[in-house]
């Protein structure tokens, strides 16, 4: 037990900063997988066929590839072809648009759940098609959307450790434990406070997620 | 800006098709309603009424034939189709409220969003409506705490909200208890007797035979009946209608 949290007093700042390095691969991350799966989401339920071919190509592309391909080929594919990214941008462009599919596929489903009579009511009263999306829709989708878009952050947030273990070398978190591992040879210990700081993360996100889930909450 | 006809006729029906894939579901229908008429639609379940209401407001394209609604027909798509829905109403079986806005804002949002009324008005329009209707205590509430007969009131407030000279209602009774029923139909009676032009799906023959100047038998997605509700009741010219009548009266 002293020897647990020994381990801690003693590199503190390493973990702490290999958490900060992950909190903000996880942020990026969010707002790639938000704008880029809702701009997908709304192609996935375009009017026209064509917007919804492209909606759906990327959905399948990215949803079908695992993340550690697209994190070479994003840090090692690139650089062969010439355009050299460096490992930030690598690591939350992949682990982003990876996650964007998900995100465009759980706003589709909210889209769809919305039911057409919503949709009839608003073109009734005379909104055009956009409005009737803008005003009654995606406010209503997006309430749905919320427990979905949890459970993928939950899973973005674990999967960011994929980032830590790969050529990036991006010093988060388990990076971070992997370097203190090697030069302490305390194992367990190590491991454990990265765990730990892991589940601060997603316990964190599961709060937030419920109280907005809470605040808007519709009744039906 | 069309001319309005001279002779009073507000929607008229000219050889009007509708099908879904191979099943055709309204036939060339032809049909033409006047200003102030209250017309019932009744028929089977499947022949087509709500189908006819929803070609009427561009909710569904027709595949042949032509609607006019005040002498201009009902484009296929494109900003005209907007307008024109702007000014006609229309009540859903189902309500179709809003579930994330309070009354009054399911009741503003389309005087504000199409016809640019400011909030203060729209509110002052929303309140003296909800009033008509009977609820004005319910203003402030969200749709799920209204119960079903309210909810249709509000609907029909809503739609009531854009001055529209056309009333679309499709079976508006038909999802409510017993109890419930009457609170509508007095709502629509009254909306009637101000002169409304309106459409109504529905099987209430109590409410036709009071309040309708015209009742149409739809069958198979054709028109077999059109005749002031008495004359209807009385004798029906074709079998499906007489069948229809014998099952009504026997209930
Ligand atoms: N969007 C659609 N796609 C395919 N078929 C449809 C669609 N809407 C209606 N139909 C079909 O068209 C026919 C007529 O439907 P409609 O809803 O107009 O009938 P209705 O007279 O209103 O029936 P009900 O009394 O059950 O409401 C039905 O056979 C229905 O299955
Ligand atoms: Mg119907």
């Amino acid at each position: 037990m002293s020897a647990l949290l020994d381990v801690l007093r003693r590199h503190f700042p390493e973990f702490l900063s290999g958490f900060f390095v992950t909190f903000r691969v996880v942020a990026i991350s969010l707002a790639i997988a938000i704008s880029v799966g809702t701009l997908v989401g709304a192609l996935r339920v375009a009017p026209l066929r064509a917007l919804r071919w492209i909606g759906t190509t990327y959905v399948e592309a990215f949803r079908n590839v695992p993340l550690l391909v697209l994190i070479f080929i994003s840090f090692l594919g690139l650089r062969r072809a010439g355009v050299g990214i460096g490992p930030w941008v690598a690591g939350t462009a992949s682990l982003g648009l990876y996650t964007a599919a998900y995100v465009a596929e759980a706003i589709r489903s909210g889209v769809f759940a919305v039911g057409k009579g919503q949709i009839d009511a608003s073109l009734s009263l005379g909104l055009t098609y956009r409005r009737t999306m803008t005003k009654i829709i995606l406010p209503q989708a997006a309430r749905t959307v919320i427990p979905p878009l949890g459970n993928l952050l939950i899973a973005m947030i674990k999967n960011s450790a994929i980032i830590g273990a790969s050529i990036l070398a991006l010093p988060d978190l388990l990076k971070q434990a992997r370097i203190l591992q090697a030069r302490t040879f305390q194992t367990n210990e190590t491991f454990f406070w990265a765990a730990a700081g892991y589940l601060v993360l997603t316990l964190s996100a599961t709060f937030v997620v419920r109280r907005l889930e809470r605040r808007l909450a519709i009744r039906r | 800006m069309a001319i309005a006809p001279q002779d009073g006729r507000l929607v008229e029906l000219e050889g009007v098709r509708k099908s879904f894939g191979p099943h055709v579901v309204l036939d060339s229908i032809d049909l033409s309603i006047r200003r102030g008429e209250a017309v019932v639609v009744a028929g089977p379940s499947g022949s087509g009424k709500s189908t006819l209401l929803r070609c009427i407001n561009g909710l569904e394209a027709i595949d042949a034939g032509d609607i006019r609604f005040e002498g201009q027909s009902i484009p296929k798509a494109g900003k005209g189709i907007y307008r024109l829905r702007a000014e006609m109403g229309m009540v859903f079986q189902s309500f179709n409220l809003f579930p994330h806005k309070t009354v009054l804002d399911n009741v503003t949002l389309g005087p504000i969003e199409v016809k640019g009324l400011s909030r203060l008005d729209a509110r002052a329009r929303a309140r003296a409506l909800l009033e008509r209707v009977g609820i004005p205590e319910k203003a402030d509430a969200v749709p799920a705490d209204l119960s079903g007969g309210q909810q249709q009131r509000v609907a029909i407030a809503r739609a009531l909200a854009m001055e529209p000279k056309l009333m679309l209602f499709d079976e508006p009774t038909s999802a409510l208890d017993p109890e419930m029923i009457r609170e509508v139909l007095d709502v629509m009676r009254d909306l009637a007797r101000d002169g409304m032009t309106m459409i109504v799906v529905t099987h209430e023959m109590g409410f036709a035979r009071e309040v309708c100047d015209r009742l149409l038998f739809i069958d198979s997605g054709a028109i077999v009946e059109d005749a002031p509700p008495e004359e209807f009741f009385r004798g029906a010219k074709s079998e499906r209608a007489r069948e229809f009548v014998d099952k009504i009266i026997h209930h």
